[in-house]
């Protein structure tokens, strides 16, 4: 039997992804590299992020990755979008190898958002 | 996975019908001598294996003794092609075969061309057809050997082996035919058609996996020479003990087909149309391959869709993005390629095939979760289309 591509985590993320969609009135960013695209928003208050939502085309790695991400750091401080826990991403949803450079785009997009929001937040300031 | 699954990816591999199964079984129990042993047992053995060369002889139309068993269509294909091609080289280097063939095929072209064959690789048009003329100017005169696939795996596309076959015959060029997703599932009458060489495997027409056969015209000129050493089985064309049950298995499957075929192809072509009726208003759809091929296979590529979200959003339907055989990897199809399919389109293609057993009710369900999973995927997509 061949092995399945993909673990429990990545079924379950694609299948139901509760945190897809876009969050209107926050700050959006889209990547679009490596043959895949990401479009990530969130809105902030108080330094935190409020709602977070992507939009991804892509293989179901990717698309597990994004939600993965958007509910890990909702709720979260907007610093921590700065940091980005590729190698965790990676080994939660058991990404092959030859699909980094997908959740490197991943990467470049939550960064990115962290960048938008700090800077609306001190636009706001 | 959640049950139930429904298989539409006979193309693939079939289900072993019940009684090759049956029969399979009975040889098993029956018989466990070597079909090669002298002795009475050995004997018995080797009878039910003429047996089985005489049904799948009669499916195709030929001599029992031209039919050489084998593992399956991709030994098939090697023999065919390393052993014949290497059996004309004292004629000529050059060889000839189409980019969409299989790559139990291609790859055998590229070893050739290492050892110092000229490849000619032809091309079809756009869907998929190759047009003889176009193909005999391909012809030189030292073009020795010539593979073409019947039935194209991914697409369905059917080519016109009489045609390209006369072209050959006409200049005594060892014509091969892959003819894995065609036997048992189109009449053939190789006793009429112009073709030297088949290849054929039994679990692409409800037989097992693990045996197939090479049909070798007997002609003057026309053989292969082995690419297998070990024994003097098979007129040394083929050494090996060969797996008696499989091969009856395979007998059994081809009987079983020649009673079949035109019941099956009736309700293939019934299923695949309510297959394609069921998704074409989709936007941004599209056919890959002839509309006329063979009635088993719809490979459909769809606009602004990951191919590999899609094969897992359809879940528990069972298809294939390109053929089994390359589905690991994350290359578009060459196939599609080949006819000029974008890389966007290649990469979005599903093949659905059907079968003896499919219902017009798993069909209805496939269409639907195909348009349920188009429709979830583009609304998850940035920029998606309407």
């Amino acid at each position: 039997m061949s092995a399945d591509p993909y673990n429990s985590s990545v079924r379950g993320l694609f299948a139901d992804p509760t945190h897809a969609g876009s969050v209107s009135g926050g700050k959006t960013v889209l990547v679009d590299d490596q043959g895949v695209r990401v479009e990530l928003s969130a809105s902030a208050e108080s330094g935190r992020i409020s709602a977070m939502r992507f939009r991804a085309w892509g293989c179901p790695h990717l698309l597990a990755a994004a939600e993965w991400a958007c509910a890990a750091y909702e709720g979260g401080p907007v610093a921590a979008l700065e940091i980005v826990p590729i190698d965790r991403i990676m080994e939660d949803l058991a990404v092959p190898a030859e699909k980094t450079g997908r959740i490197l785009v991943l990467e470049d997009a939550i960064q990115s958002l962290g960048r938008d929001l700090k800077s609306l937040r001190e636009g706001c300031l | 996975m959640p049950d139930p699954m429904i298989y539409l990816d006979f193309a693939a591999s079939t289900p072993v019908d019940e009684r090759v199964l049956d029969r399979m079984r009975e040889v098993a129990v029956m018989n466990c001598a070597n079909p090669s042993s002298t002795h009475a047992a050995g004997r018995e053995a080797q009878s039910m294996i003429a047996h089985a060369a005489e049904q799948l002889a009669s499916l195709l139309n030929v001599a029992p003794k031209t039919l050489v068993w084998t593992s399956g269509a991709t030994e098939s294909d090697n023999l065919a092609i390393a052993g014949g091609a290497r059996y004309r080289a004292h004629r000529g280097k050059h060889i000839v075969t189409m980019r969409t063939e299989h790559k139990a095929v291609t790859d055998v072209f590229e070893m050739l061309a290492n050892e110092g064959f000229e490849v000619s690789w032809v091309e079809p048009d756009a869907s998929g057809v190759l047009d003889p003329d176009e193909f005999a100017a391909a012809l030189r005169d030292d073009t020795q050997f010539v593979s073409i696939m019947f039935v194209n795996n991914e697409t369905g596309v059917i080519q016109d082996i009489e045609a390209l076959g006369t072209i050959c015959r006409a200049r005594d060029i060892l014509f091969h035919v892959d003819g894995a997703q065609a036997v048992g599932k189109l009449p053939i009458d190789l006793g009429a058609l112009p073709v030297d060489l088949l290849s054929l495997t039994g679990h692409k027409f409800y037989g097992p996996k693990g045996i197939g056969a090479l049909y070798i015209a007997d002609r003057p000129g026309c053989h292969v020479e082995p690419i297998l050493f070990g024994g003097g089985q098979q007129r040394r064309i083929r050494p090996g003990t060969l797996p008696t049950d499989l091969v009856a298995g395979l007998g059994m499957a081809a009987e079983v087909a020649s009673a079949s075929i035109e019941t099956d192809l009736k309700h293939l072509r019934e299923r695949r149309l309510e297959l394609w009726d069921g998704i074409r208003d989709i936007g941004g759809v599209t056919l890959n391959g002839d509309p006329n091929g063979f009635p088993g296979i719809l490979n459909v590529s769809v606009e602004d869709i990951d191919g590999e979200s899609l094969l897992l959003a359809l879940e528990p339907v069972c298809v294939a993005t390109g053929s089994a055989c390359n589905s690991k990897s994350q290359e578009p199809s060459y196939v599609l390629r080949a006819i000029g399919r974008s890389d966007m389109q290649a990469q979005s293609a599903i093949r659905f095939s059907v079968g003896r057993s499919t219902t017009a009710e798993e069909v209805r369900f496939a269409a639907d979760r195909y348009r349920a999973a188009v429709a979830r995927l583009r609304k998850l997509a940035p920029d998606a289309a309407a």
